[in-house]
């Protein structure tokens, strides 16, 4: 008859008040377990639909680069710089680009844009655009056309086929002016990319900005943003001047901070919620233990040291835990995983609102581990500091005052 | 003139295997301004007799009449308040509301039965002053010794103005000195205001004082013996 | 008297008390707090929507916000503009002429709304001149002075000063460019604004462009108070026409959509907060119930009806969680009150905020109704927490509660 034994039919000699507890821990593990899945879901998200379609989890840039985004600051890409970057496992994709601005206009209308030349290919491994495409086609290694947002295109009254003109400033100060029909029209979730993108194959960009063989971004993909730090410390050790390194929490700090800001959040409203459930169980362990003040005097007298009184009550405290974070996750998992594989789409002002502040309107779920274990983690914690009530007050006990209750 | 009248009445516990006859075809009357014990045993089946006259216990068989009214006849909600407003009770233990003063306690029962405020206070503090506590008006439960309580349990009984006044073994908790200022001041009121006391008892003391004793046996009774 | 024995009851048991008492104070608390810091946030950014970036009502030529073209002016605004800005509750009237375009500096170019103002006029309707963080807003720089926000003051990397050039499409269709000088760099807390917002002057601008005289793209109105907007809108709607009058709700829907949807997120937080607390009060009314066992049945003995007694535990329920209630509110409100006048500094996340208009210094707001709807959520979750024991209760059986042992 070990003490976890007498603990475990102990919680059930009220078995009422013991659902009722594990019942409030039930309800907590599932609602935390839930909205922290979902804000982390909708976390990666944010972070790949930024990530995945623009910034790249790494770039490489000439060093001045970021804090003066101008042609001038570009850069040859060698094989030497290629091998460097190879060295690393966990880099499974590579896009050179040629990242300007220009003037973007049609017979009536004219809008500032952001031209990116690229290799279609490589570039369509990393950021998928060719699934984006809602008119016409992709382009090409070697195609003379251009593809654009749609909300470009829709400011300019411009479809597939249709010429656009673009008027920028090149390498070394030289005018920057072409003609390009229009190949496709793509539409991202995101609308700051489909107000202001235009793509061409990277040799017409090249030519277009007079930079022959020169990239303002060497873009590198991981496997997801949980890969990207070792990633970045492998290449850290390698890339240096003339050359800088950035992950994309560097470059879209606006982005982390939102995400920061976000979970902070969050946490303060799980805390409050296991606050008010850890009152609760405290409640109930006062009562268990006022119940039985007497049969605990009748233990020590005939014996039993008081420690392994205090490791009973313990022991008690932590089932009624275990019980209700086990059944509460148990219960959060297909949850989840239903809506991991069918996030929540927002529609009507909801979605305006969303797409208003640069995100995607969707509430999509996050499986990780974490997710789960944390509620683990800080029930339990919570039911150590519980404890100490229980614990003191069987080490103060007085015997016979116990035993005239 | 009979108060109560009770005609064969019978009280069987099936609730176990064995089937119990705790009340085994009784007839009693009783009159205005009695002073009687009901003695007996453990398992006599004074306490069930006593819950079925109070209403507290439905009779198998039989009927019980209080003042011409079928006690039994009554719905449940009726036969609460019938109690209410019919029966005082002073038991063993718990009479009182531990939240309560003593003039408190006595106030309760008449704001359950809807007295305005200024009456309720005068009564209160009349019934209290009878029973000599007077002085303690203003004290809880917890500040008061297990006889005075007992005296507050008595007063609250009489505020009711009920027609008969049930004790269930009201002085098994006192000592002899509390017992015989109990029983002083049920005695006095009885022969004073012509209140009717039954009780149900073990001690000699109380059966001492007893105008009537009544005992039974095996749910019968074995014998009514009037002083 | 049922309520004098019902508040008394609840003392009985002080330690238990107590702990349920704390659980619903901090809960409360902590909803009060996090609702009147949601509505301080939102109502912040409703604010500066209003004075900095939209106005309350704006005019346009009905085809000119589908189109964004040049040609879709408003002929004679200036004599408009001048006899709305007699009507009363008007604070203020500017005309604008807008055109997309590109700004660029030596380093590098962007696309931006170029507004053409008279700085006197603008500075009753919008409160930009007051958020200048280098520089003047239009006085110092005597011929082409441009004010721009800071974010893109860093893109462009220029500073007061500067030298800019602003290229645009004029009435004809022709390419045209221009010379700016930096006369003052402004920050608002949402960057997105400052990133794409150029503000030169009406007469600068109507040259390059050749906008014939009296004309501009958009009346915009500051009225003294939101109360008004509509009915001054009404009134100006009566003798504009054909053109669009709108109020700042109808072109920015999303906005006091967000204000709704956060108002009932908070809602939803101190609901769960309640529910959490809800199986902590009905433990503690179980346990209360079974310590008066003996008690009720002598209550029920006397004859103390049972919808008495079922009513006593719903008081005792109510009385207990009002006090952690009221106690919670009146913390909650205090602390908010506190910080209606002191910032809540969340500079940490002030690139993350300021990206999605949100300013990184927070005041928080109490509303009156909010305080109310809360008193009567916390009434209704004691009443329903108590439901169960005070069931319980009304069944005990008076004979059998009196049994002695």
């Amino acid at each position: 008859m070990n003490i976890t034994v007498i603990a475990w039919r102990n919680i059930w000699r009220n078995k009422r008040r013991t659902l009722i507890t594990t019942a409030s821990i039930f309800f907590g593990v599932i609602f935390a377990a839930v909205m922290s899945s979902m804000q982390e879901g909708s976390y990666s998200k944010m972070i790949d639909n930024v990530v995945k379609f623009y910034s790249g989890y790494l770039q490489i840039h000439q060093e001045d680069y970021w804090e003066n985004k101008t042609i001038n600051n570009t850069f040859v890409l060698t094989d030497t710089l290629l091998q460097k970057v190879h060295q690393s496992k966990e880099i499974i994709g590579i896009s050179p680009r040629l990242e300007s601005f220009a003037l973007a206009s049609s017979d009536q209308l004219t809008k500032g844009a952001v031209v990116i030349g690229i290799d279609p290919e490589r570039e369509n491994k990393i950021t998928n655009t060719e699934k984006w495409i809602v008119r016409g086609r992709y382009i090409h290694h070697g195609d003379k056309g251009v593809i654009m947002g749609n909300e470009l295109a829709g400011y300019l009254h411009l479809d597939v086929g249709d010429t656009l003109v673009l008027l920028g400033m090149g390498y070394h100060g030289v005018n920057a002016a072409g003609k390009y029909s229009i190949t496709g029209i793509f539409k991202n979730p995101l609308p700051q990319f489909n107000k202001s993108f235009v793509y061409m194959d990277l040799n017409l960009a090249q030519d277009l900005y007079s930079a022959p063989n020169r990239i303002t971004s060497l873009v590198l993909m991981v496997k997801d943003h949980y890969h990207m730090p070792p990633a970045k410390k492998a290449l850290k050790s390698f890339i240096r001047s003339p050359y800088r390194l950035m992950s994309w929490d560097e470059m879209e700090p606006e982005l982390v901070q939102m995400i920061a800001s976000d979970r902070m959040g969050g946490k303060f409203m799980k805390a409050i919620l296991y606050i008010v459930i850890a009152f609760g169980i405290l409640g109930t362990v006062i009562m268990m233990f006022s119940e039985r003040k007497r049969e605990l005097g009748v233990m020590v007298s005939i014996g039993m040291q008081k420690t392994l009184l205090a490791g009973i009550l313990f022991m008690e405290t932590f089932y009624i835990g275990l019980l209700g974070v086990t059944t509460g996750i148990l219960a959060t998992i297909p949850i989840t995983t239903w809506f991991y594989h069918h996030p929540i789409r927002i529609a009507g002002e909801a979605a305006k609102a969303f797409l208003d502040m640069g995100i995607e309107p969707v509430f999509a779920f996050s499986l990780m581990p974490p997710v789960f274990y944390n509620q683990a983690l800080t029930v339990f914690i919570l039911i150590i500091i519980i404890t100490i009530y229980p614990v003191v007050k069987t080490f103060r006990l007085d015997i016979s005052n116990a035993l005239r209750t | 003139m009979n108060i109560i009248e009770i005609k064969d009445l019978v009280k069987i516990y099936d609730s176990t295997e064995i089937e119990v006859t705790a009340v085994n075809h009784i007839n009693l009357n009783f009159e205005k301004g009695e002073f009687s014990a009901v003695v007996g045993p453990s398992g006599s089946g004074k306490t069930t007799f006593l819950n079925l006259l109070g209403g507290l216990d439905r009779p198998t068989a039989g009927h019980i009449m209080i003042d011409g009214i079928d006690l039994w006849s009554l719905k449940s909600r009726q036969i609460t308040d019938f109690r209410l407003h019919n029966i005082g009770f002073v038991f063993q233990s718990y009479n009182l509301l531990p939240v309560l003063t003593a003039k408190e306690n006595v106030e309760f029962i008449m704001h359950l039965q809807g007295w305005p405020k200024a009456e309720r206070e005068k009564r209160a503090r009349e019934l209290l002053k009878a029973v000599g506590l007077g002085d303690r008006i203003n004290s809880r439960p917890n500040k008061l010794s297990g006889g005075q309580q007992q005296r507050v349990a008595v007063a609250r009984a009489l505020a009711s103005k009920p027609k008969f006044i049930l004790a269930d073994e009201p002085t098994a908790n006192l000592d002899s000195h509390s017992t015989e200022n109990l029983l002083d001041i049920m005695e006095k009121l009885n022969r004073e205001e012509g209140i009717t006391f039954i009780f149900s008892t073990h001690d000699a003391r109380v059966v001492k004082k007893a105008h009537r004793v009544i005992t039974l046996e095996d749910g019968k009774v074995l014998s009514d013996e009037k002083k | 008297m049922l309520i004098q024995v019902s508040w008394r009851n609840i003392w009985r048991s002080r330690t238990r008390s107590l702990v349920v008492l704390t659980a619903i104070t901090l809960g409360i608390m902590a909803g009060v707090f996090s609702t009147a810091f949601m509505k301080g946030m939102m109502d912040k950014r409703v604010e500066t929507a209003i004075h900095t970036e939209l106005s309350h009502i704006q005019i346009h030529d009905s085809l000119f916000r589908k189109t964004a073209e040049l040609r879709y002016y408003m002929p004679g605004a200036d004599v408009l503009a001048r006899k709305i800005d007699t009507l009363p509750h008007v604070e203020g009237v500017t005309q604008r002429i807008i055109v997309q375009s590109m700004i660029s500096s030596a380093e590098t170019g962007a696309g931006v709304k170029i507004m053409g103002i008279r700085p006197d006029d603008e500075k009753k309707v919008t409160d930009i001149a007051q958020q200048m963080v280098e520089g003047k807003y239009f006085e110092g720089i005597k011929r082409n002075p441009v004010v721009i926000g800071q974010k893109l003051a860093h893109k462009l990397n220029v500073r007061v000063r500067s030298k800019v050039v602003i290229t645009l499409q004029d009435m004809d269709n022709n390419l045209t460019a221009g010379a700016f000088r930096v006369a003052g760099i402004y920050k608002t807390s949402n960057t997105a604004y400052d990133e794409s917002n150029v503000f030169v002057r009406y007469e600068d601008l109507a040259r390059l462009t050749d906008l014939p005289a009296g004309a501009c793209h958009e009346i915009a109105i500051r009225v003294d108070n939101d109360l008004n907007t509509v009915s001054v809108q009404q009134r100006i709607k009566k003798t504009t026409g054909s053109l669009e009058v709108m109020s700042w709700k109808e072109i920015s829907p999303e906005l006091s959509y967000i204000t709704v949807v956060m108002d009932q997120y908070m809602y939803i937080f101190i609901l769960i907060i309640l529910l959490a607390l809800l199986f902590g009060i009905i433990n503690t009314m179980l346990m209360v119930i079974l310590e008066r066992h003996k008690e009720i049945g002598m209550l029920l003995a006397i004859g103390m009806s049972r919808t008495r007694i079922f009513l006593m535990i719903i008081i005792e329920t109510v009385l207990l969680s009002l006090t952690g209630g009221i106690t919670g509110i009146i913390l909650g409100t205090l602390i908010s009150k506190y910080f209606e006048y002191h910032y809540i500094n969340l500079s940490m996340f002030g690139k993350g905020l300021e990206q999605l208009g949100f300013s990184s210094l927070v005041n928080t707001s109490i509303d009156p109704e909010m305080v109310v709807s809360v008193t009567i959520m916390v009434i209704f979750t004691g009443i329903i927490a108590a439901i169960y024991p005070a069931l319980k209760a009304i069944k005990y059986d008076p004979a059998e509660a009196l049994r002695i042992e």
